[in-house]
């Protein structure tokens, strides 16, 4: 990996007896787009402020481009933030919210700097809108007026705060697939922080999950997603099912072991991590790597029984809940709605494929 | 039949429940404003009132010396009150403002209209005491040998006047303030630090500006009521601290000649009015942009 641009350095960060961070450690390399994600309370906004120097740290070290931060005002500090509110000026028009930055670059003249507000406000897809009263912008303008006018400055990071929890779901999908776009386009480090994992999902190169001022993972989000290292970081990713378990016998890298309602099956000792399971060894797995089969159809994965409880529709999907024939608590299953495939009904008894690569085992 | 229809509708109902509060304003405000008014053009001729329309009275008050100098004053030292109290009050709001704890705010601004639970008067005279030639500030002074003779420029003159009313005046300059400061995103700080401001440059361009609304509430709040003021000058003011409003009272009392009184509370009333609509005119750019 290439100098990062960021390294975060046992970082803690004490509020008088609350601990808000307990020992961060973390690199963020040149042009990535990294989240941190968890719920509200876990320390993410603090970190994030402790990275655009508006919080100091108790102890631990800050590192933004090899060096360390350490008692830099945020003024001074090669990054820039987009916050929640967006706190757009309101007695500035957008160009003048766009240019405020601006005024202390001396190098350039009143072109040069109207240039590049205009420049800036076409890369977020505003021109012509530097006339109008800030306070006239819709909540998805504000946003772009907030991201023009942190970009135009060129960090060499740029903060995001929960820059999407104001908008409406369709603008929101909208401005996710936009942020992608302009942080590919501008190629600097995108550090955004987020409850919504599914926000998180779509749009990092590597998510941070954080539960009581701890980074409890830290993974591209595909491994995040298929094997969380906790109990508790699979909870609050995506929905996940769990089944008490009990381990059989462990030789080499193989794990046999004992599942409610799925019976005796051997897994890799990499579906096992380490982390602590949080209530007894219990194995886990995600609505889609269960399929229900209908009459005559077949599968070369494992089959088991079961009856079907519940039913969600949900247009292209559905989810099932199935009471595994064995098992105490019913699990969700995800099946696309495809042309022709009826959804099926309270009280079916159903079989159900499923592959034993799928599982993670917390313990 | 259509009076019975139109005391059934919604507007007649409207006017009926209003009518109670819009007589007693009618009475209290406009009725007293009318005669003064009415006053205003007519002349005293000895004993009785000559209720013919002239403008006599207003060319005698804006050519006479002495009118005109009462009136100068007074807006000299309205405006030297007002300057004195507002730039005297930011500070004070911004600091409860933004550096009391929330939770003890109230307390703060409570104590702050402690002052009030106090008759004016009595802080008239309170000043008096302090101001004067034996009183608390000479007597303090000479006694740690600062000066040697009793300063005699604080009592009994226009800076009496100034002092005082920047005194009676301060809670009223602070609240609107501290409410404009108030309302201030404080995100709106951070964001200016974060794109490169220092914390002085980001009062400049962005606290002082948010707040303007609440300084030229300020201004007119104290600005207006000092004008006219007739308590303080006649306490404190000396010969050379009286202003306009003593004169009025003088001319409806002790000269009896209660028209010249109504001219001369016409034209202060214009001047505040004049004055007052350039601020609300400024007020309006600075609320530009704000809710």
């Amino acid at each position: 990996m290439t100098q990062p641009i960021i390294e975060l350095r046992d970082v803690q960060k004490h509020y008088g007896e609350y601990h808000a961070l307990r020992g961060i450690t973390a690199d963020i390399g040149q042009g990535e787009f990294f989240s941190l994600l968890g719920p509200s309370g876990c320390g993410k906004t603090t970190l994030l402020r402790t990275i655009a120097g508006f919080e100091g740290v108790t102890s631990g070290a800050v590192l933004i481009d090899g060096k360390d931060m350490a008692g830099v005002p945020a003024n001074l500090r090669p990054t820039n933030m987009v916050f929640q509110s967006y706190a757009i000026f309101p007695h500035l028009t957008v160009a003048e919210n766009v240019g405020y930055g601006l005024r202390r670059r001396t190098d350039l003249n009143r072109q040069a700097k109207e240039v590049l507000v205009g420049e800036a406000l076409e890369m977020v897809g505003l021109d012509g809108f530097g006339k109008r009263a800030a306070h006239a912008l819709s909540g998805g303008q504000r946003q772009r007026v907030a991201l023009a006018r942190a970009l135009i400055l060129k960090p060499k990071v740029l903060l995001l705060d929960e820059p999407l929890s104001a908008l409406d779901k369709k603008m929101r999908d909208q401005m996710q697939v936009e942020l992608i776009k302009l942080q590919r386009h501008v190629g600097i480090t995108f550090i955004l922080v987020t409850h919504d994992q599914e926000e998180a999902l779509v749009m990092s190169d590597r998510i941070a999950v954080m539960f009581d001022g701890e980074i409890a993972q830290m993974d591209d989000p595909e491994v995040l997603y298929r094997r969380p290292n906790s109990r508790r970081v699979a909870d609050f990713i995506g929905v996940m099912n769990f089944l008490p378990a009990s381990v059989l016998s462990e030789s080499g890298d193989r794990i046999e072991i004992e599942v409610n309602g799925l019976g005796r099956v051997e897994i890799g000792t990499d579906q096992a991590p380490l982390a602590g399971a949080n209530g007894g060894t219990s194995v886990g797995f995600r609505p889609e790597t269960l399929t229900i089969l209908y009459e005559g159809q077949t599968s070369n994965d494992h089959i088991a029984q079961g009856v079907v409880e519940e039913v969600v529709y949900y247009g292209d999907m559905t989810y099932y809940d199935v009471r595994l024939d064995g098992a105490e608590t019913p699990v969700r299953i995800s099946m696309r709605n495809l042309f022709g495939r009826p959804v099926l009904e309270i009280g079916t008894r159903a079989r159900i494929a499923w592959n034993p690569g799928a599982l993670v085992l917390f313990r | 039949m259509k009076l019975r229809q139109y005391l059934r509708s919604d507007a007649a109902r409207g006017y009926l429940l209003v009518s109670p509060t819009a007589l007693y304003a009618l009475l209290l405000l406009a009725v007293p404003l009318a005669a003064i008014f009415a006053f205003s053009f007519w002349t005293q001729d000895y004993l009785t009132i000559d209720k013919t329309w002239t403008l006599k009275n207003y060319r005698e008050a804006l050519s006479e010396p002495l009118y005109r100098e009462l009136m100068f004053r007074s807006v000299r030292i309205s405006a030297a009150v007002t300057l004195a109290t507002v730039l005297l009050a930011f500070p004070i709001a911004y600091f409860v403002s933004f550096h009391v704890p929330k939770e003890r705010k109230s307390l703060w601004i409570f104590l702050i209209t402690i002052p009030f639970w106090t008759s004016y008067l009595i802080r008239v005279f309170l000043w008096k005491v302090i101001l004067g030639y034996n009183g608390v500030l000479n007597t303090t002074l000479q006694g740690v040998g600062i000066i040697d003779e009793p300063l005699t420029f604080i009592l009994y003159n226009a800076n009496a006047v100034v002092i005082t009313l920047a005194h009676a005046f301060a809670p009223f300059a602070i609240l609107p303030i501290f409410v404009a400061l108030e309302k201030i995103d404080r995100s709106l700080l951070e964001a200016s630090l974060d794109l490169g401001e220092s914390k002085v440059t980001t009062f400049f361009r962005v606290t002082l500006p948010l707040a303007m609304p609440g300084v030229i509430a300020a201004v007119l709040i104290v600005f207006i009521p000092t004008i006219g003021d007739y308590v303080t000058p006649r306490l404190v003011g000396g010969p050379n601290g009286l202003m306009i409003a003593n004169m009025i009272q003088t001319q409806f009392l002790k000269l009896n000649n209660a028209p010249m009184g109504a001219t001369l509370a016409v034209l202060a009333m214009l001047i505040v009015t004049a004055i007052s609509l350039v601020f609300v005119g400024l007020n309006r750019k600075f609320l530009r942009g704000q809710k």
